[in-house]
């Protein structure tokens, strides 16, 4: 079945059933592989993107879910990786392998368009997001560097 | 379906003007770090692909300058994360001024390396190794190349202009003129490669570096990653793909019974079905070539398996699901539980059967005898590396040719298994290394390229990735080998030990880091044996392999002498150090001792714990200590117990001695990591087995360290201090993996009372 879906201010015509996660719509229908597949079970963070503003797990968001309303993925967040978020995760060098990255800065995205000056007990609630790499400590310092920059 | 006209099949250009630098050796000084500038512009011309390669002239596989004036840097080694990307540029950039934004990364494929006879691996399984970076031989080679290329470019100007190669000076990616006049490298870059030089110019003296441990520098890759136009391996589009959903002998060592594919064929995008036999016999490798990890049926044999293919992941992945599959067990099925295969560990270090003894010094058992001063019995379980990227893989199998794009960690071993798995020649092999989230040792037997190329080859012609679902990774690991271990201790009238025995038992029990434990200088009497003893699950390396099991386990004991002794921790391993020729341990003990306040008093219910270990000393199989070698990490972890019986852990401190730095920052991040991933690991992770088969399949019942975990810690301090600064440039990724947790039980003892002798510690009640 057809659908169409607005990415990244975009407007996308899929054919897929409408409970076809809207990871692997993004993924493997669309071709945006910015977000990411870490566990398909709403555990991990790593597919997370916005819908109307909000950080949503993609892996468990079925297609249907989305249409009608605007979704941000990574590749979306800025046009040039200006970001706060995206300006304070490089300035402290926060990724190694980066793999879980695009997830960890569209959750501190949307938690700070909610709280703009998180307190750490906001951020390890709204962030936990996995990163096996262990980058937790930098990915705090960046989420209030990002609120400094923002 | 796919036709091969429409792939984009890699342009792999031999390369043109290329020539040997005669190398000359370095007497290098011992440098001293000063300050850092820090770094952090983000741009860069590095590829979301690397394995597409660029335009250029190439002045050896290791460096090419295009007409654009990007130039590549090329190295064997995959960057899973570590920097190899970064620090090879760095490298250069210290003799030849690099525009940092025209820096590319780029790969010397194993097949190139296969052509040209072998030159880029001289040094064995190394070579394509990743988790190493630099190697000081490497790093001359480097340095020598840049500076050659540089004497080139400077005198290919000057017959540019009809100057004096006097009035030419290089900066950052240009040359100028002493009147103002610019060329790019790249202008002149062809010219450079046909320039004959009288003399090879010498590298700049050590202790003029400006760049190599003076600055810090953010991964090439960064500003892809930070849009999310990083190609991982999972992440590869090729035209005309099909994907494919694979599962494995739930009992690992099982067989496929059978299946009904007719129970999906017709749902949504489904193609085909591929079934994977383990017992068909397998191509082996033509006379005279070899695998660097060889083809063994434990590390990268093939595993029964059954997959289906479809036209996207999804599909695929929910056919699979939904298709009836049944399995023979095997063997494995006797371990009903995991607690049946702890007592069959626990058994043997009580009743050893024919143990490998490693080392028999003096005669510990006499001294021992049936009154030992302390005793303890430590238990390190299985666990998942959990790569951050599910397993996957693509492969093209067709009659005369392979290709592969892996998210590997030895494209060199991949290829030898593809032509094992296809029965091609190697040289008809092409490995093409994408980008990796995270490996940890996971993927360098390839095992999972066997996987992918058995799937792929059921569809000649057409492009097949093969993902694992995170389910199917965590339930096909190749696990940290689990590992039983008996210490016993006589003390003599100091507290000091005097004899030792430590009983090991375990998947792959090794003696890394006990029987070359410099404390052996300081114990007459050391008893050490191994047993390999496993269940049916497989092993593999796990970051900081065996010596993330056996460096716990000593220093854990070593605080148990100290404790019993009532000695200082601290004190107790200077004394055992007294007599090693390396200060560098007594040294980082001060130096982790000052910057923790080790000793001072830090409030109520706050505790510390200390311990120190070498990753890498003297090679895998040095039974006696080396100084001088691998990296030595000494820890002190400051930790909280709550009344609930939660472990917090505010603070921890590392002090490192790798020998000298390329990119600070970069190793920084790394041991942080790694002490993030030990403790969550030892508070946290084990995989458990019922009737052969593991029940843990995700993060629902895997638990990891999170930013919300109480037991993450609060702050790390990573001190540099104590470096040695000479020729070695050891390891930054597994040495953090060891210290850290026998420390925080050491911290949790002095709180409770209670030791943590068995991980995950978070079973044990504190309360
Ligand atoms: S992939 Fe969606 S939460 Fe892990
Ligand atoms: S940076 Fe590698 S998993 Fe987070």
């Amino acid at each position: 079945m057809a659908v169409t879906i607005n990415v990244n201010g975009q407007s996308h015509e899929v054919d897929a059933d409408p409970s076809m996660p809207l990871l692997w719509v993004l993924r493997d229908k669309i071709g945006l592989t910015g977000t990411k597949y870490g566990c398909g079970i709403n555990q991990c963070g790593a597919c997370t993107v916005h819908i109307d503003g909000q950080a949503v797990r993609s892996c468990n968001t079925p297609l249907a879910r989305a249409v009608g309303q605007s979704v941000v993925t990574i590749e979306g967040l800025s046009a040039d990786s200006s970001h706060p978020v995206q300006r304070a995760w490089t300035e402290l060098n926060v990724a190694q392998c980066g793999y879980c990255q695009s997830g960890q800065m569209m959750a501190a995205a949307a938690l700070l368009a909610q709280s703009p000056n998180p307190t750490d007990a906001q951020i390890d609630q709204a962030m936990d997001n996995v990163c096996r790499c262990g980058t937790y400590l930098r990915i705090r310092s960046a989420v209030h560097r990002a609120a400094e920059l923002a | 379906m796919a036709l091969m006209g429409k792939l984009a099949i890699r342009h792999r250009p031999l390369s043109v003007n290329r020539r040997q630098f005669v190398l000359s050796t370095l007497a290098l000084g011992g440098g001293l770090m000063i300050g850092l500038t820090p770094y952090r512009e983000s741009m860069a011309a590095t590829s979301a692909k690397p394995w597409e390669g660029g335009e250029g002239t190439e002045f050896t596989a290791y460096l090419s300058i295009g007409p654009d004036n990007i130039v590549t840097v090329r190295s064997t080694t995959p960057d899973i994360g570590n920097g190899t990307f970064t620090a090879n540029p760095m490298i250069i950039s210290e003799e030849l001024p690099l525009d940092w934004s025209l820096v590319r990364g780029e790969y010397i494929p194993p097949e190139r390396d296969l052509a040209e006879g072998g030159k880029y691996s001289t040094s064995g399984y190394l070579a394509y190794f990743s988790g190493r970076s630099t190697e000081p031989e490497k790093l001359h080679e480097l340095l020598q190349l840049a500076a050659s290329t540089r004497e080139r470019l400077r005198q290919a100007a000057a017959e540019e202009w009809s100057a004096a190669v006097a009035d030419v000076t290089v900066e950052e990616g240009r040359l100028r003129h002493a009147d103002g006049r610019t060329l790019t490298y790249g202008e002149v870059a062809e010219k450079a490669a046909t320039v004959e030089l009288a003399e090879e110019p010498a590298p700049k003296p050590r202790a003029d570096w400006a760049v190599l441990g003076k600055q810090s520098r953010n991964k090439l890759q960064m500003p892809m990653i930070m849009n999310g136009s990083t190609v991982y391996g999972i992440d590869l589009k090729l035209p005309g793909m099909v994907y494919a959903a694979l599962r494995q002998s739930p009992v690992q060592g099982g067989r496929l019974k059978s299946y009904d594919f007719e129970a999906v064929r017709g749902l949504s995008g489904v193609r085909g079905v591929a079934v994977v036999d383990p017992d068909e016999p397998r191509a082996g490798l033509p006379e005279g070539f070899r695998a660097p990890f060889g083809l063994t049926a434990s590390q990268n044999g093939p595993q029964a398996a059954i997959a289906v293919i479809a036209d996207s992941y999804w599909e695929a992945q929910t056919a699979l699901d939904l298709m009836p599959v049944e399995w023979e067990a095997g063997e494995g099925a006797r371990w009903t539980s995991t607690q049946t295969f702890y007592d069959h560990l626990s058994d043997r270090l009580t009743n050893p059967v024919d143990p490998n003894i490693v080392v028999a010094e003096g005669d510990a058992e006499a001294e021992i005898g049936d009154a030992a001063d302390v005793e303890a019995e430590f238990l390190t379980p299985y666990m998942d590396h959990f790569t951050m990227e599910p397993l996957n893989g693509t492969a093209l199998v067709e009659a005369d040719r392979l290709e592969m794009w892996l998210p590997t960690q030895h494209t060199q071993q991949a290829l030898f298994v593809g032509a094992d798995e296809t029965g091609l020649h190697p040289e008809k092999v092409l490995v093409n290394q994408t980008w990796v989230g995270t490996g940890f040792g996971r993927r360098v037997y390839n095992d999972d390229t066997r996987m992918v190329v058995a799937v792929a080859k059921t569809m000649p012609g057409v492009p097949v990735k093969v993902v694992w679902s995170r389910e199917e990774s965590m339930r096909q690991g190749r696990y940290r080998q689990v590992m039983a271990g008996r210490f016993t201790a006589k003390l003599d009238e100091s507290g000091m030990p005097k004899a030792i025995k430590s009983s090991i038992a375990g998947a792959g029990a090794g003696h890394m880091g006990i029987a070359n434990s410099p404390y052996r200088l300081a114990v007459p009497n050391w008893l050490i044996q191994t047993q390999n003893v496993n269940s049916n699950l497989l092993t593999g390396p796990w970051r900081g392999p065996g010596w993330n099991s056996n460096c716990f386990m000593l220093e854990s004991f070593i605080n148990q002498c100290a404790e019993k002794a009532g000695i200082d921790a601290i004190e107790y391993r200077k004394t055992l150090l007294a007599e090693f020729e390396d200060p560098a341990w007594i040294r980082l003990l001060d130096l982790v001792k000052e910057k923790s306040g080790w000793g001072t008093d830090q409030g109520r219910g706050i505790a510390q714990g200390v311990a120190i270990g070498n990753w890498g000393m003297g090679g895998y199989s040095s039974t006696a200590p080396v100084g001088f070698s691998g990296t030595t990490v000494a820890t002190v972890v400051t930790a909280e117990v709550s009344r609930r019986g939660d472990i917090y852990i505010p603070r921890v401190d590392l002090a490192v001695d790798l020998g000298s730095l390329i990119n600070e920052d970069a190793v920084r991040q790394m041991l942080e990591g790694g002490v993030v991933m030990t403790l969550g690991a030892a508070m946290h992770e084990e995989i458990n087995l019922n009737n052969g088969r593991v029940v843990e399949g995700n993060l629902d019942s895997y638990r990891l360290a999170r930013q919300n975990d109480p037991s993450l810690p609060l702050e790390i301090h990573v001190h540099f201090e104590g470096l040695s600064n000479g020729e070695r440039f050891s390891e930054a990724g597994e040495p953090p993996m060891g210290p850290p947790p026998p420390a925080l039980a050491h911290a949790v003892y002095k709180l409770t009372g209670q030791w943590l002798n068995r991980m995950p510690f978070g079973r044990q009640n504190l309360a």
